[in-house]
């Protein structure tokens, strides 16, 4: 029996662009270019060394998100992902995490499952919850932030390295799995990777498909509401302090300043 | 919906896939590797061995013989995004876009198998000689002859600034024969592994921050087996100038990389550089200048999708004009980035720390080399607007 990955990824705002909020407070889509959440990268690099040791594997990558949501699709593709699954619905705009993991976790079940990995957390958003949400309505084990793991005979295993200690954590198939960002570099797409993405199948879904009514998603759906957004101050120039013998000193004096010291 | 389809002016997806993808892999080496190993006198060999791992250096060859079956669209786009980057790959200009569409077009079949999956998995390498010394741009005057000695060629003569050759295991080169009806002299092409006696090479030191080093060649009665030939010896000229497009629009793309990554570092610079109240990138004298150098990148960047699409097409004829036109128009549109940006940085444009002033030199490489601006302007003069020949 082959070895069912669900990958759940985003498609966000590029992270290096000058990124805004919509009038609604949502985050504005249109003005900068999207990709492939970075951290999401992990989540399918992971598949993949998952899938290469399995003797068949399948990973399927999903995603919840508008029309150019595809392109984060098709770069999972082409570090080769099997196939792909695009959740879209006007009515998903400004859906939180509440919402978001709801859809994941009937996208899920609607593709089949043994093992669902996710990033640590999304690059825009950064809630970093979605996965141990989303565990829970599956009613999975969840096994988060991992930064080594394997899959072995229906088991998971994994270590989570914390700030005192690393644990090594096990979890019986099917689980929910999130990875961080030192679990390991992702591959770039290769040439025949990039080729083959795009006669790989990506299904595409609406809520209707997935029995979701419209109310319990979108803005109207959150549970929580961004009430306002301000621009980030920018920021002011420095104190530049020139050495001309009492360098350390001007420093010092700064640091007391600042309370730093 | 995005545009999907592949034509110079609009990229594909998997094209646009292929330039982010190539650029992530160049900004994870980025320019202070290049540098390092250039002063350390070391090749950018990692480099070489991931792009080869991921299939982009063999883009162009056929799939059935370990490349990526497409084309020099998508050679061309390896190069200039590595370029951009600050570690360009030269080779590519010759070992996969000359040397390898040279014997994937014409080379016998024990030919393409004996040297195609190494050219496109870069595991082997093949340098270009096709310069001499005293014919310069002027490849009617090539000396370097072979004559048919029972079932093996004799080659001697002279090659100059050829790339890489050390690094490389044979070197194509650009040879005569006697065409046996008339007389004249025709050209050949010979693939010469590096070991083979009689030849030799020799560095020649060069004022250019690369690893690639330039070498003159000394054949002396070279002795090669009879399928050291490539393909046709009655179709030489034509396999000639199916390699030698492939290398203007490398080198198209290898200036435009040049200029995008010059110009990228002037832009950075000028954005937060602040001696007044402003950023000097906000002052016009400074800000022209660079917009400038952008559209001139572009355009040149347009012209080069169009020779390379050209052909891929398989006209060679209009690729040919149209790479001439490319590698004209990109050299200048580099070599001006290049200037733009050191202006740009004063002092600091000069320092070794912001190392843009070996571009310098580098950027002024796409104007002489392959043939210079001047011959293309000759070749433009001739072919395209029917002004009589001065030579």
């Amino acid at each position: 029996m082959s070895l069912r990955i669900v990958v759940c990824v985003k498609y966000v705002p590029d992270a290096t662009g000058d990124r805004h909020f919509a009038e609604d407070l949502t985050t504005d889509r249109d003005a900068v270019d999207g990709l492939l959440s970075e951290l999401d990268e992990y989540a399918v690099e992971q598949a993949l060394q998952i899938a290469d040791a399995a003797d068949d594997a399948e990973i399927t990558v999903l995603t919840v998100g508008p029309e150019d949501a595809k392109d984060a699709l098709r770069k999972a593709l082409s570090m080769g992902a099997d196939k792909g699954v695009h959740v879209e619905d006007d009515d998903l705009h400004g859906t939180d995490v509440v919402g978001t993991s709801l859809v994941l976790a009937k996208a899920v079940e609607h593709v089949g499952y043994d093992l669902v990995l996710c990033g640590m957390a999304s690059t825009d958003g950064t809630m970093g919850v979605l996965p141990a949400i989303l565990a829970e309505r599956l009613g999975v084990p969840q096994v988060t932030l991992l930064s080594e793991v394997a899959v072995a005979d229906g088991t998971v295993t994994g270590r989570r390295d914390g700030d005192a200690a690393s644990e090594q954590l096990q979890a019986q198939l099917p689980a929910v799995v999130s990875v961080t960002d030192q679990s390991g570099e992702a591959r770039y797409p290769s040439f025949k990777g990039i080729m083959a993405a795009k006669k790989k199948p990506v299904e595409s879904l609406d809520l209707s498909d997935l029995g979701i009514d419209a109310d319990e998603v979108g803005l109207g759906g959150a549970w929580t509401k961004v009430e306002d957004a301000a621009k980030r101050p920018e920021r002011t120039a420095g104190t530049i302090v020139k050495d001309e013998g009492e360098g350390g000193k001007q420093l010092a004096e700064f640091l007391v300043s600042q309370k730093f010291i | 919906m995005s545009v999907t389809f592949d034509n110079a002016l609009l990229e594909s997806e998997e094209r646009r896939t292929l330039r982010a993808s190539v650029a992530a892999l160049g900004r994870r080496f980025g320019r202070e590797y290049f540098t390092t190993a250039v002063r350390e006198g070391r090749q950018t060999d990692e480099l070489w061995q991931e792009a080869a791992k991921l299939g982009y250096l063999g883009v162009n060859l056929p799939e059935e013989y370990g490349g990526g079956g497409a084309g020099l669209s998508e050679l061309a786009i390896v190069l200039e995004e590595l370029g951009a980057t600050g570690c360009p790959l030269l080779l590519l200009v010759v070992s996969p876009a000359i040397c390898g569409t040279v014997i994937a077009r014409f080379g016998t079949e024990e030919q393409k198998r004996r040297w195609l999956p190494g050219l496109a998995d870069g595991t082997r390498r093949m340098a270009f000689g096709i310069t001499e010394p005293d014919a310069g741009s002027n490849s009617h005057r090539i000396t370097t002859t072979a004559r048919r000695d029972g079932d093996t060629w004799v080659l001697t003569g002279r090659k100059v600034f050829v790339s890489g050759v050390d690094i490389a295991d044979a070197t194509l080169i650009v040879g005569r024969t006697e065409d046996a009806r008339t007389g004249r002299l025709k050209p050949c092409l010979f693939v010469v592994e590096r070991e083979t006696p009689g030849f030799e090479f020799r560095h020649i030191p060069m004022e250019l921050t690369a690893p690639e080093k330039q070498f003159q060649l000394f054949l002396d009665d070279v002795r090669l087996p009879a399928d050291a030939l490539v393909g046709d010896e009655d179709a030489g000229l034509l396999q000639l100038f199916a390699g030698l497009n492939p290398e203007r629009v490398m080198t198209a793309a290898f200036s435009l990389g040049m200029g995008r990554y010059a110009l990228q570092v002037a832009v950075e610079y000028a954005r937060v550089r602040q001696v007044w109240k402003a950023p000097i990138g906000a002052h016009q004298a400074i800000a022209h200048p660079l917009a400038q150098a952008r559209i001139d990148l572009e355009l040149a960047g347009l012209m080069t999708r169009k020779a390379a699409f050209l052909y891929d097409a398989g006209d060679d004829m209009a690729a040919g004009e149209a790479a001439n036109m490319a590698k004209y128009a990109a050299a200048e549109a580099g070599a001006r980035a290049v200037d733009q940006a050191v202006h740009t940085l004063g002092g600091n444009g000069l320092t070794t720390e912001y190392g843009l002033a070996s571009l310098l030199t580098a950027s002024r490489v796409g104007r002489i080399a392959p043939v210079s601006r001047e011959m293309i302007l000759n070749f433009v003069c001739h072919h395209t607007l029917g002004l009589p020949r001065s030579y």
